[in-house]
């Protein structure tokens, strides 16, 4: 069913067509003055996301994917400088005034985050950490709140939620205590959950288990979800539109079907054969990307990626556009990548995914 | 809420001794025992190793070999020290600490009093101190490096870097010789006049009390602003929606008070050794001031009884520290997976 959504869909990062966004992102910028040093964390990201759908930001580590999710709720610290411009609903999220932010934070925004065992407050009970999250945004009473939680508890389909109502953090596995994150992000009934890397603190088998759920409660409670990963495997069997980010720019954007069968930017080219595969010759070397990405502090001038191509040219140095290059499709390459000979679809691992879900 | 609070508990009574807290508790009583034990044969030892006892002491510079020899009779000095050890041992078991051998008054009567005295120092000083920290860390850490937070840090820093003896000498010269505010030396018993008594201890009190407070706000603040920066639980309860202060007070302050009864538990032992210089300072009654005086003369049962005194409270100090540990966190409380 998502299939034809990806065909008619004119998905256009920086530019709005047809109906309003849920959240439009332009030319956003992040900045931190650390010790004197400037560090780029963000250099310029567009993308657009529409209500009740998942998008998925995939990147490295210290590809900007996380700071430029925490800017939406104006969780960065003080010492950031944030430029450009993000919309929700058409509201302006950048220089928001922290009280007004504040009101959307958890309500029209929620947050799960990487690691289960530290983003719940060790010293406090499971219940009372959801309800807390529950009476910031409505005024009901203690009791209803109670009840309220453990129906979301129930929702995230946490085992024998009225026990798990009064236990402790520690007392629960990490793919339950990642239950009970998503829990108190969905307690503000919000429109869009944003999973800073939710599944990668966990093993193979309950990573599924959760990425199966926030697939679910998309669905169910018509929430837009934007993932946050390194795992393009997981961006492709899930999401309708994957982000690729490289030194704080967005490099590709693209429907996750599309994305698979047609990458065009090398660097996301490069990702996709970092993916391990079961078909390779045993024992066969993992190819890697050779390098180290960029120094946010010093980014190379032009395409950041160039000093890890093998495409890139003299003409490189010169920073190539992000533009829609094909319907639906954007870049910002120089030398973009050709379809592989024999059809689509065979370029990387778990394209064929793409589909199932 | 009653359909939800069925799972909570099941059968206390069962669980109670299997119950990590308990057996804390019953762990650290039994080791407190051997440790009173070494404090009290090490005391008895390094006295023996003194010159000079208690007889000479008695009898002045002017007393004849004989003479000494017979006071030595008259109070047991002339046994071997492990047989008078053995001896206050049996007396202390059963609550007998034997007799002053100077004054002959029985050495319980007189720590009685002076515990009280010393108590109370400790007590005002540690009380205010701490209610005192607790929100100026607290506004220090809701906006840091702001003006308030680096005044309070300023103030800290040279709190700590002050002996208390020297506070103690500029207090008395500021509020009691320049201001007299208060008064420099002097104890008025509780049993005399409450006010009176609060009054002669304010000065003490702020000389133990002042590092005291400038060392509880220093942790309490860096370690609450370490835990808004640095730890994700926060970010979640930011990302809630809930207001800055909720955020410090529910989530930070609660996992830094585990890190200031750390501090506090360790600084009550060591404050007890403050207490013996400001005791003398400020001509109070106390523990202190009497085993300063025991030693000068000697009076070894005297100087045993405070030594092992000091040595139950520091371990009752520690007790208690780790008791509040496990009533308050819950990872120790129920137990890690």
């Amino acid at each position: 069913m998502s299939v034809k959504r990806d065909e008619v869909l004119t998905a256009d990062p920086a530019e709005p067509a047809g109906a309003a966004a849920l959240l439009e992102v332009r030319d956003l910028r992040i900045r931190f003055t650390r010790g004197g040093r400037r560090v780029h964390a963000v250099n310029g990201l567009s993308y657009r996301l529409d209500a009740g759908q998942m998008l998925a930001i995939i990147g490295e580590s210290g590809s900007g994917k996380s700071v430029s999710a925490r800017a939406l709720l104006g969780l960065l610290p003080s010492s950031a400088e944030v430029s450009g411009s993000a919309r929700f609903e058409g509201a302006e999220l950048v220089g928001m005034p922290e009280r007004e932010i504040r009101r959307r934070r958890g309500r029209d925004i929620a947050m799960v985050f990487q690691d289960p065992a530290r983003s719940l407050n060790p010293t406090m009970r499971i219940g009372a950490q959801i309800t807390e999250a529950i009476r910031a945004h409505s005024g009901i009473g203690r009791k209803e709140a109670d009840e309220r939680a453990v129906e979301l508890l129930k929702l995230v389909r946490l085992p024998a939620a009225e026990r798990r109502f009064h236990e402790y953090p520690h007392q629960l596995s990490g793919g339950m205590r990642q239950r009970v994150v998503i829990a108190i992000a969905l307690a503000g009934e919000p429109r869009l959950l944003i999973a800073d890397e939710a599944t990668t603190a966990l093993d193979v088998t309950t990573q599924a288990q959760i990425m199966q759920l926030l697939v679910e409660l998309r669905e169910r409670l018509g929430m837009a979800v934007v993932m946050i990963s390194h795992d393009l495997g997981l961006a492709a069997s899930y999401a309708q539109h994957v982000v690729v980010m490289y030194a704080g720019r967005a490099v590709e954007y693209a429907s996750a079907r599309r994305l698979f069968g047609h990458v065009r930017m090398p660097y996301t080219q490069a990702l996709l054969g970092a993916v391990p595969l079961l078909e390779r010759e045993p024992h066969a070397p993992l190819p890697v990307i050779s390098g180290q990405p960029p120094d946010p502090a010093a980014i190379p001038k032009g395409c950041a990626f160039r000093p890890r191509c093998a495409s890139a040219t003299g003409r490189c140095e010169q920073a190539p556009p992000f533009s829609e290059h094909e319907p639906g499709h954007w870049w910002a390459c120089w030398h973009p990548a050709e379809d592989p000979p024999g059809g689509s679809g065979g370029s990387g691992g778990g394209g064929e995914n793409g589909a199932t879900r | 809420m009653t359909a939800v609070a069925a799972g909570r508990h099941r059968g206390v009574g069962g669980r109670l001794f299997a119950s990590p807290s308990v057996r804390l508790v019953g762990k650290r009583l039994l080791m407190a025992v051997p440790i009173t034990l070494g404090v009290s044969i090490l005391t008895f030892w390094v006295l023996n190793l003194i010159p000079g006892n208690a007889a000479q002491q008695l009898l002045g510079a002017d007393a004849t070999p004989e003479q000494i020899r017979a006071m030595e009779l008259q109070l047991g000095l002339d046994k071997p020290a492990p047989l008078r050890y053995l001896d206050w041992l049996g007396g202390a078991v059963t609550g007998d600490l034997g007799r002053s051998l100077v004054s002959g008054q029985s050495v319980a009567g007189q720590l009685g009093e002076r515990l009280a005295v010393t108590g109370e120092l400790v007590a005002m000083a540690f009380v205010v101190s701490l209610l005192l920290a607790v929100p100026v860390a607290l506004l220090a850490a809701y906006h840091p490096n702001r003006f308030f937070d680096r005044l309070s840090m300023f103030v800290s820093v040279t709190g700590l870097s002050v002996a208390n003896y020297v506070l103690a000498l500029v207090l008395v010269l500021v509020f009691a010789v320049r201001f007299a505010v208060f008064p420099a030396i002097g104890f008025v018993p509780l049993s005399e006049s409450v006010g009176g008594n609060l009054h002669s201890l304010v000065l003490p009190s702020a000389a133990i009390g002042i590092p005291m407070f400038c060392l509880y706000t220093r942790f309490l603040r860096g370690d609450l602003v370490d835990q808004m920066q640095g730890q994700d639980y926060v970010v979640t309860a930011q990302a809630k929606g809930v207001g800055p202060w909720q955020v410090l007070l529910r989530h930070a302050f609660r996992n830094s008070s585990f890190g200031l009864i750390t501090v506090v538990g360790l600084n009550l032992s060591t404050l007890i050794g403050a207490t013996v210089i400001i005791e003398q300072i400020f001509a109070l009654p106390g523990l202190g001031q009497l085993m300063l005086q025991a030693i000068n003369t000697r009076d070894m049962a005297v100087v045993q009884a405070c030594v092992v005194v000091f040595a139950v409270v520091a371990v009752l100090a520690n007790l208690l520290t780790d008791l509040l540990y496990a009533v308050l966190d819950p990872r120790i409380r129920y137990g890690s997976r």
